[in-house]
């Protein structure tokens, strides 16, 4: 047996140019959980960055500005702000059992480590959204893995990567299903080309007055009772919110009936407790909401219930029965079941509260709150003629559980390192090492062409891959990438850095003459996150220093520069950097590059009147189209299904540990 | 990434705790549930290690995690420098040592519940003893192999009832094969959600269009409040119009697509905006389906297995047997009794839930009944059929699905030809297609075929005695040639006996494609790599679960992936 070295397997599968460009590639890793494990493990054993560069001393310092680019330190960067939880050892496999509660970065760093000491991890216990992962600290690595569970992350890492013009492999996984999608700034559609649902809230009325699903009582009993009795109050939930649908008149009752209940929770300790919150919620405020008889016009009142009566018709010992049933969460309790673990879960939470917990969080997986939740949300369903549900369903509504299995990660991970191999061997080797434009102005329908002058396949061949593993005949399949939609707010506009010197003076009004000068502006105006500073007609921060500005970004947002002439150009987005305080004559103020040509943003086609604000996707349908939509929706339904034979479903996910939206389409 | 931090360090009373383990594997119990979770529990697989092994161990690890019962990994193979730059699952210390002890060691890190074995005999001299597999629920072989022992491996896991799988990762390639039971039968397939649930529209029982009929009475005479209009629920509407237009149509339904649109617009006239008029509108074509059971259902109640039962029958052939019955007495299937979301007012809703459950309870009652019956002459000796399966069997009736495992396709022993028998002609008709990745399958049977005609001197160091295509420098044109020529020739074979031509310019493109993969394969030597290995491990560990769980349903039977493109595609060899 020749040719076996510890590396030979790797240089002889991947060729030796991409076997070298692999070991001296910078990676970043944000997320160490089920994808990111998996990815940490393939990155490891594959080789990335593992050279040996001999310049530990020369570690290039995140904060250090461009200069970071100029020694790429071959490695991998780990980002996570999580700690290990148990219910993830079923795949997170760096993880164990006395591991629980350390930060998952730390530890998947320690665990990969031991495999291979030679390897260079990085790991940082920390948010992707903090300030020092700016534009620079992107730029200095050759490819970026998103191994993220929620939208926000995603949505973030999406924006900095392509402002910092790294590649970016995003993935994602629900059950059985996983998605793999490499993104490169004026190559590819971005992350947020096709725009993704938000999450789900609902009017405060359906929650608190008109429910007519169970995960309406489910979200009043998590959402509003539980914070009530035991913590902080509905205000910070972001699964209910004042709607323009709610009526304000019965908002405003609704306040009242919660201070009530801040009276109620007085009792807390008392025997008579459970009965007191019971017949608060259960009786008088069903029977106050029955008597609103405008609300039940076109929908069924409902029944308010008795304690008393139900509890004549059960045993004495009613919390050693809620007890008992507490333990059979597959099972769906009858209604004086509900109320036994109704009684048992107050009891038990009350016990808790006066021992010691001012405070107790709705937790999916402290069964007590669990309890609490599951039995209150049954017995609200059961007033308002909503079916019951097992423990174990709710559970699922209310934790806002998404399945997760070894396996998908496993696929999804390797799915990924298989896309960061394409697109490794499509980038131009001298790239490594030198810094880059930053100005990355590529026309969106660019297609790479390579020094030969031969067209290469995008991104080196990389596509978008789809996992069913569900599906007993096509498990893995692809789609070819798509170009970027021109009007992506996202990734049309060109991202450059504004570069102020931290003991700058420098104004908007310096900031606006050079935009006049260096991109040619003519009329334009200027947006931060918190809204617009600058337009033709708004000229009262013209006086203000940038560093307000700047430090108001937090060092890794954006200022958008919008043309508002004609023939517009495409947006300028610039992120802010602060740098060093310079001595003497350089320029306080700078814009990299030096050079900026911003391309004309592409004809729209005739839009209606009245689109307001560039948001086409909700513009108002007259009323008159209802019919054709009726059909185009069904349309769309057969096409959808059409495409679902096709193995092809695309995974979307919402929020932080959210819903996650399998959509066939 | 952010699970919201506890800021709750009191833990709960302890047995107010879910167990442990439930809490562990709650993610995954949700798509298996616990019957699936025990059964995964109570399995002991077996892997028979190979080459780098790397795609064995991975399979494995997925194994592990969610909580298999046993494993035994079967490797004479001591750790080389080469393995520890590939494999995850050893490290420096276990330079010299036995892989299967180090993997097993390591891989036992992961779940500390699950048991794993390390055999380090041959496995010639294993597999020669009766039944020595017999403990086994599941058996993994890695290429490469002796075929004369895959073979034997083989008959006695198909003596024995035992899935077996048989794998290849080489390269950016991968393959993996299963050979499940003759008849192997899954209740619950876990259907796609959008896939049609039977309501029996066309065939409404008593208490289902008494219901209708309460419902939609007066409303098109317009003594029907507007509110309670709009509150029809869609089935009820369905019912209602078709009660009509069987009036208008010598007393049949709508059947021919043209039919259907036709019904269709009748249901939208009704009304052109409630919402309950659009559900109604929208479900005609897929809910006014004939009862016929799918191919695959009926196949199961047509089955020999279900027509002959005998005292050892399974608990699945007796339901399935009662159902057969039910089928032929009805020209139905049980009913599901699940109803679909709808507009509809509460109390409503659940009274037609309850017609539904009702209902399906009644048929189930009498499935059970006809299994009593049944089980009567057979003499069987366990327990009873549990009412319990005979009501998940009728739930899931409509999507039962039996697989008929088929001997595995490998290579044979030296001096054997590898058939293709009745699977030729559809290999065949794959041949022609760029896209099919029936070229690597031949691919890697010439790369067995030539282990099998190459065995190189045992007495070399390590003991290794398969010779592998090019795992030295100087042997890789040669043995690239050499596998080449094995694998046209297995085309050819392929050919002949699918009693087909392939014209140019096809013949030659397939050649070219198969003799790419050979070049591949080649330049390999043996030589696993990582992402692959862990994707193939991904890949067939998923089917393992099915298996072993028995829901959803598996592979059948050969499943080739293609790193390049990035592409699985499914062979029934």
């Amino acid at each position: 047996m020749q040719r076996r070295g510890r590396d030979s397997g790797i240089s002889q599968s991947l060729g030796k140019p991409l076997t070298k460009r692999v070991k001296e590639s910078r990676v970043l890793l944000v997320g160490a959980g089920g994808i990111g494990c998996e990815v940490l493990k393939n990155l490891v054993c594959c080789g990335f960055g593992s050279k040996q560069s001999g310049l530990d001393s020369a570690a290039p310092d995140v904060r250090s500005g461009p200069a970071a680019t100029a020694f790429r330190q071959p490695g991998i960067v780990v980002i996570d702000l999580d700690t290990i939880d148990l219910s993830n050892l079923n795949r997170q496999f760096l993880f164990r059992k006395q591991h629980i509660k350390k930060p998952k970065a730390f530890v998947a760093k320690e665990t990969a480590s031991q495999f291979n000491p030679s390897v260079n991890i990085e790991a940082h216990h920390a948010s992707i959204f903090d300030s020092k992962y700016n534009v620079n600290f992107f730029e200095g690595f050759d490819l970026v893995f998103n191994a993220l569970d929620n939208l926000a992350a995603r949505r973030h890492v999406n924006k900095m990567c392509l402002a910092a013009d790294v590649p970016l492999i995003e993935s994602g996984t629900t059950g059985f299903n996983g998605q793999v999608q490499a993104i490169k700034k004026g190559v590819t559609e971005c992350y947020d080309c096709n725009p993704k649902p938000v999450q789900k809230s609902f009017p405060i009325c359906t929650i608190r007055s008109t429910p007519s699903q169970p995960i309406h009582c489910i979200v009043w009993a998590k959402s509003y009772l539980f914070p009530e009795l035991f913590g902080t109050s509905e205000e910070d939930s972001t699964d209910v919110g004042v709607t323009e649908s709610d009526n304000a008149e019965e908002v405003a009752k609704l306040k009242v009936e919660a201070e009530a209940l801040k009276s109620v929770r007085r009792m807390m300790g008392k025997s008579e407790f459970a009965q007191e919150v019971f017949d608060k919620v259960f009786q008088d405020d069903i029977e106050r909401l029955k008597s609103m008889t405008e609300m039940w016009q076109s929908r069924t009142p409902p029944e308010s219930l008795r304690y008393e009566a139900l509890k004549a018709e059960m045993d004495a010992d009613i919390i050693k029965r809620g007890q008992a049933l507490a333990t059979q969460d597959q099972a769906t309790w009858s209604l004086h079941d509900n109320l036994a673990v109704f009684c048992y879960s107050l009891d038990t939470l009350s016990s808790r509260a006066q021992s010691g917990e001012p405070v107790i969080e709705f937790d999916k997986d402290d069964k007590d709150t669990l309890d609490f939740v599951a039995s209150a949300a049954n017995l609200r369903s059961h007033a308002f003629g909503i079916p019951l549900h097992s423990e174990w369903e709710i559970k699922q509504m209310a934790g806002n559980i998404i399945p997760a299995i070894a396996t998908s990660n496993a696929l999804t991970a390797s799915l990924c390192v298989m896309e960061a191999f394409k697109i490794m061997r499509s980038q131009p080797q001298e790239q490594n090492g030198l810094s880059k434009p930053t100005a990355n102005n590529n026309l969106p329908t660019t297609t790479q062409t390579a020094i030969s002058g031969k067209v290469e396949p995008t991104l080196g061949g990389a596509k978008m891959v789809f996992l069913n593993s569900r599906s007993t005949e096509r498990m893995i399949t692809t789609q070819g990438l798509v170009a970027p939609r021109p009007e992506c707010p996202v990734c049309s506009p060109v991202y450059a850095k504004l570069a102020v010197a931290a003991d700058s003076s420098a104004t908007l009004q310096e900031l606006v003459l050079l935009l006049q000068e260096k991109v040619g502006y003519d009329e334009f105006s200027i947006t931060t996150d918190a809204g617009v500073i600058y337009d033709p007609d708004l000229e009262d921060n013209l006086p203000k220093q940038l560093t307000e500005y700047a430090s108001a970004a937090h060092g890794n947002s954006f200022i958008t520069v919008t043309d508002e002439s004609d023939e517009a150009k495409v947006d300028l987005a610039l992120s802010l950097t602060v740098t060093p305080t310079t001595s003497g004559g350089a320029a306080t103020l700078d814009i990299i590059p030096q050079h900026i040509s911003l391309p004309l943003k592409p004809q729209k086609a005739a839009e209606a009147d009245g689109a307001v604000d560039g948001d086409a996707d909700s513009a108002p349908v007259p009323a008159s189209a209802g019919a054709k939509r009726k059909r185009d929706a069904e349309e769309e339904v057969e096409s959808a299904k059409k495409r679902a034979k096709a193995g092809k479903a695309e995974v979307q996910e919402i929020d932080d540990d959210g819903v996650i939206n399998l959509e066939d389409d | 990434m952010s699970e919201k931090d506890k800021t709750v360090d009191v833990p709960p009373p302890l047995q107010h705790l879910p167990t442990a383990k439930q809490k562990k594997y709650d993610r995954q119990l949700r798509l298996w549930g616990a019957t699936g979770q025990m059964a995964l529990e109570e399995s002991h697989v077996l892997l028979i290690n190979n080459g780098p092994g790397v795609t064995g161990v991975e399979t494995l690890k997925n194994l592990v995690l969610p909580g298999l019962g046993d494993f035994t990994i079967l490797d004479t193979a001591i750790v080389s420098e080469a393995d520890l730059g590939v494999n995850f699952f050893l490290e420096d210390a276990s330079l010299g040592k036995f892989r299967a002890e180090e993997t097993v060691r390591l891989l036992m890190e992961l779940n500390p519940e699950v048991r794993g074995h390390a055999l380090m005999e041959p496995i010639e001299t294993v597999c020669m003893e009766q039944d020595a597999l017999a403990k086994y629920n599941l058996i993994i072989t890695a290429a490469p192999i002796d075929p004369a022992i895959l073979a034997r491996i083989h008959t006695q896991a198909q003596a024995l009832n035992i899935p077996a799988f048989y794998l290849h990762s080489l390269a950016y390639f991968s393959s993996f094969s299963v050979q499940l039971p003759p008849a192997f039968p899954i209740v619950e397939t876990h259907p796609d959600p959008t896939s049609t649930t039977d309501l029996r529209l066309l065939k409404p029982w008593p208490e289902l269009s008494r219901f209708a009929k309460e419902k939609t009475a007066g409303f098109e005479e317009g003594t029907m409040s507007a509110h309670d209009k709009a509150h029809i629920p869609w089935l009820c509407l369905l019912l209602h119009y078709l009660e009509k237009w069987k009036q208008d149509h010598d007393g049949k339904v709508p059947e021919a697509f043209k039919e259907k649109t036709a019904f269709r617009e009748t249901v939208r006239a009704g009304d052109y905006n409630e919402e309950n008029f659009d559900e109604a509108c929208a479900a005609v074509l897929k809910s006014l389906n004939p009862p016929t059971p799918p191919s695959d259902v009926r196949a199961v109640l047509t089955a020999p297995e279900t027509q002959t039962l005998q005292h050892d029958s399974s608990d699945f052939w007796i339901i399935a047997k009662a159902i057969n019955v039910f089928y032929a007495k009805y020209g139905q299937l049980p009913l599901p009794g699940a109803v679909p979301d709808m507009k509809a007012v509460s109390a409503d809703y659940i009274t037609l839930q309850n017609v539904y459950k009702t209902k399906a309870r009644q048929d189930s009652a009498e499935v059970l009944a006809t299994v009593r019956e049944l089980e009567k002459p057979l003499g069987r000796t366990g327990p009873a059929v549990s009412e319990k399966e005979v009501e998940n069997f009728c739930k899931g009736a409509a999507h039962i699905h039996l697989v008929r495992g088929r001997p595995q396709h490998t290579a044979r022993a030296a001096g054997e030809e590898i058939r293709f028998g009745d699977r030729a002609q559809a290999l065949a008709n794959e041949l022609a297609n760029e896209e099919s990745l029936v070229g690597l399958h031949l691919a890697f049977l010439a790369w067995d075929e030539y282990i099998a005609t190459h065995h190189s001197s045992a007495d070399k160091a390590g003991g290794q005695a398969l010779h592998i295509t090019g795992t030295s420098e100087s042997d890789l044109e040669a043995d690239t040639e050499k596998l080449t020529g094995i694998a046209h020739h297995l085309l050819d074979t392929l050919i002949t006996e699918a009693g087909t031509f392939l014209e140019d310019p096809d013949y030659t493109a397939v050649k070219t494609r198969i003799a790419n993969f050979c070049t591949e394969l080649c330049r390999a030597g043996g030589g696993e790599l990582h992402n692959i290995a862990s994707l193939t491990g991904g890949l067939l560990a998923q089917e393992v679960i099915k298996v072993l769980v028995r829901q959803y349903v598996p592979v059948d039977n050969t499943c080739l992936f293609d790193g390049i493109a990035s592409r699985t595609q499914v062979l029934r060899l």
